[in-house]
């Protein structure tokens, strides 16, 4: 599996316009899917966020969940132009968000298998310091790629 | 309650449901996401709020099929069942006034908004 392939250049946005948590959320939510059943998917992350924060540490955040409103693995990206607080496990704002949501039914544990790869590259862009790096939804697939293929040869 | 409502107590508690299914899958837990206890229990307790918000005859229904097959709901794609795989019978095969379960299986059908 390639996080890189599932990844679209419509759906990275990397300047967001800063603003509060659960509006960034709807924000990247209706990037993915503008109809009325958009609204229980932004429920359903919102509800995950209650659990804990999916901001995982030094400025980046992967809200999630599984949702009847999806019938295959959607992926969204937002940098914000600043850091927003995101009540991440760190306490410090984030800036840099892997929006996924995946349908119920999902064969081959698809989900669970990526939400694990994009947590492993999301700690190889803050060990680096690459948040800030792509200027364009290209370089950042790129950058994905790149840090993809880092990760495989070091096994 | 109107069906709209019925539909959407029973798509958001499913969504519920698969939220707190997945906090056990050890996949889940092995990335390492922190989960705080008191948050998830007020999580089930808002499930069964739910629950309990619908019409008693549907709550049964998706009780009883969760307990079956984990995933009371399926979703209907290209006119089958995606919990059994089978074709639905024509007069399924557009949104009905109702709530509709799978001839086949039982589950509870939802038809995707396009
Ligand atoms: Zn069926």
């Amino acid at each position: 599996m390639n996080l890189a392939s599932l990844l679209s250049k419509e759906r990275i946005n990397l300047f967001l316009k800063p603003g509060k948590k659960n509006k960034i959320i709807e924000d990247l939510v209706y990037s993915l899917k503008k109809d009325a059943d958009a609204e229980l998917i932004v429920s359903t992350l919102q509800k995950r966020e209650e659990l804990g924060s999916t901001g995982i540490g030094k400025g980046i955040a992967i809200p999630h969940c599984r949702s009847l409103a999806v019938d295959k693995l959607e992926i969204a990206v937002g940098r914000t132009t600043k850091p927003i607080s995101f009540n991440a496990i760190d306490k410090k704002p984030v800036s840099l968000i892997f929006l996924i949501i995946a349908p119920p039914q999902d064969p081959g544990n698809q989900y669970l298998l990526t939400l694990g790869k994009i947590v492993q590259i999301a700690k190889e862009i803050t060990k680096k310091k690459l948040i800030q790096k792509p200027q364009t939804p290209e370089e950042f697939i790129a950058l994905i790629n790149q840090i993809e293929k880092d990760l495989k040869k070091r096994k | 309650m109107s069906l709209d409502k019925i539909e959407m107590h029973l798509k958001l508690l499913f969504d519920l449901d698969n939220l707190l299914d997945d906090l056990d899958e050890p996949a889940y837990k092995e990335i390492g996401f922190k989960i705080k206890d008191a948050e998830r229990r007020s999580l089930i307790k808002a499930r069964s709020e739910l629950l309990l918000k619908l019409p008693l005859d549907i709550a049964d229904v998706y009780e009883r099929l969760k307990k079956r097959y984990r995933r009371a709901i399926a979703p209907v794609e290209n006119d089958f069942c995606f919990g059994c795989f089978q074709k639905l019978p024509t007069q399924l095969l557009t949104r009905s006034k109702e709530i509709n379960t799978c001839p086949n299986c039982g589950r509870i059908l939802y038809w995707r908004k396009k």
